[in-house]
């Protein structure tokens, strides 16, 4: 494997594996929150702020950000405030986002597809750099930390929101961090997978754990492993088929979900996974 | 008629003693409230007026869609009221909701868990500290012991590491009446507590209640089932489209709410 002592992979390495377990980790709590829908608006988001990034040569990482948070406001309290039902804005805000990425993309300075346009829309992990590695390690370690640190209020809310209220807990900036981090991961992850596809890493995983416990502290350590393995396993395929990382990842962590549902004792047993 | 020990002699009007008396030991009070849900033009509880005192056991029963449950969340304010104010412990539950909602402990109708949830009971039941133990603190060895104790009191301490999922609906009831018991509430809001419930918890749950009530909680338990009202309850609320039709003694309430006017709407109509 002398690919391996390239500093190049094994950044790619290191950046599958943190984006894998972070993506898995933060999926449990959007999955169990019922936050699918703003996950999939903010995803494609990021994806249009990328490209809004490419075309006007600001850092997209800074513009992914930006409109993936504009993206989650509008589905959220915006929507709130306007008494919209959260399908209804996303249905709306989804094929906006899109068409708002291929219009950017149009729009860049190298009209094509540049290997920067390209890794927005599929993803490269060979452009991944070393702040893209430290920035994912310093987003991991604070996720844990805050994970750790609010681990009971997040647990209340994701068993019953309405009962979490009912004993005093204040959901509302427990909803709202959990999107926020969506955001923040989903940003960070683009290089991986590339805005078309971010969806599958952060969904994929958690959905695969829930299918073997009865343990939601076992479904939070075991999603993130989940999420790391199919990430390697991905960039792996992919340097041996030689076909897009993104691509690879979805398709291996898709793999794993329907190995996990044919596996799953809880689907043997007639009961429903949510 | 009040008359003082210096012989000041002060007339008011008949009954404002009783309510002023009322007033102050009352920990539930609710001032013409009326709740609309999202989207509808129709208020679900219109003008309601209610005083709870301390140590009351207060019954709610009513047909469906009386506003029974509408009110319970109206008064720990799960539900926002769109009219009128709510007052518990002397808080505006507007403003104070939260803080009211730690010492109020709630058990919602028909609360099935879905048999994949990854919760054992005990998580169910623990959850019920949260609010009260507060952000950044961890639950400690008192919490558990609250935990296990209140398992205990329902008879289900044995299930507490089972899955809450598998439970049958009447040891899921008992669960969520734990998760309640276990924030020591100086109030409990019941709704349909005795349904789901097996022969054996039909006769350990209303004994139960009537414990709770003997060491000081003020209770307000809703149901449409009035045979089960317990020989402690001196008031009865009966209420229908969305209002107090009726409050009473259970004697002279019930009497009300069998009336074919409540019971059956359409039988009396000739």
């Amino acid at each position: 494997m002398i690919w391996l002592e390239l500093a190049i992979m094994q950044r790619a390495l290191i950046g599958c594996m943190l984006a894998g377990f972070l993506s898995g980790l933060v999926g449990v709590f959007a999955v169990r929150m019922k936050l699918s829908a703003i996950g999939y608006s903010m995803s494609h988001g990021a994806f249009a702020g990328a490209a809004l990034g490419v075309a006007t040569s600001v850092n997209p990482l800074v513009t992914a950000m930006l409109f993936s948070s504009a993206t989650a406001l509008f589905i959220g309290p915006v929507a709130d405030k306007a008494r919209l039902h959260a399908d209804t804005v996303t249905s709306i805000v989804f094929p906006l986002n899109m068409a708002l990425a291929f219009v950017f993309l149009t729009l860049s300075p190298q009209v094509g597809l540049t290997s920067e346009v390209a890794s927005v829309l599929w993803g490269s992990v060979i452009s991944m750099s070393n702040s893209d590695v430290v920035y994912l390690t310093t987003l991991c370690a604070v996720t844990l930390v805050l994970v750790q640190f609010f681990w009971k209020e997040l647990f209340a809310i994701m068993f019953n929101r309405k009962m979490a209220e009912a004993d005093g807990i204040d959901t509302k900036p427990f909803v709202y961090f959990i999107i926020f981090l969506i955001g923040v991961v989903v940003t960070f992850s683009l290089k991986l997978v590339g805005g078309l596809l971010i969806f599958a890493l952060l969904f994929n995983p958690a959905s695969s754990a829930l299918q073997f416990f009865h343990d939601m502290k076992k479904i939070v350590l075991v999603s993130p492993i989940i999420g790391a393995a199919t990430c390697v396993a991905g960039l792996m395929l992919s340097l041996f088929l030689d076909l897009p990382v993104g691509s690879c990842i979805v398709l291996v962590s898709t793999f794993a979900f329907a190995f996990a549902v044919l596996l799953s004792p809880k689907r043997k047993r007639g009961e429903v996974i949510v | 008629m009040l008359q003082f020990q210096n012989s000041v002699t002060l007339c008011l009007p008949i009954g404002t003693v009783e309510r002023i008396l009322m007033r102050r030991k009352s920990i539930i009070r609710l001032e013409n409230v009326s709740t609309t849900y999202e989207g509808e033009r129709r208020p679900a509880i219109k003008k309601v007026n209610l005083i709870l005192s301390e140590n009351e056991l207060l019954y709610v029963v009513g047909p469906n869609a009386a506003g029974k449950t509408t009110l319970l969340e109206t008064i720990n304010g799960l539900l926002q009221s769109s009219g009128g104010h709510v007052f518990v412990f002397g808080l505006d539950v507007r403003r104070h909701g939260r803080k009211v909602r730690r010492e109020l402990g709630y058990v919602p109708q028909d609360f099935m868990v879905n048999p994949g949830e990854p919760y054992t009971a005990l998580d169910i039941v623990m959850m019920g500290r949260y609010g009260k133990i507060g952000i950044l603190h961890k639950p400690d060895k008192e919490d558990f012991e609250k935990a296990m104790e209140a398992m205990k009191h329902l008879g289900i301490d044995e299930l507490a590491d089972r899955s809450v999922g598998k439970l049958s609906g009447g040891q899921q009831q008992k669960v969520m009446i734990a998760r309640a018991l276990v924030k020591d509430p100086k109030v409990l809001l019941l709704d349909e507590p005795f349904s789901n419930l097996d022969p054996d918890s039909r006769e350990r749950i209303p004994k139960l209640i009537a414990r709770i009530h003997g060491k000081g909680v003020a209770i307000i338990i809703v149901t449409h089932d009035v045979s089960r009202i317990l020989k402690q309850c001196r008031r009865v609320v009966v209420m229908k489209d969305g209002r107090i039709v009726a409050d009473d003694n259970p004697e002279r309430a019930l009497t009300v709410f069998e009336s074919p006017l409540i019971s059956h709407p359409t039988e009396a109509i000739p």
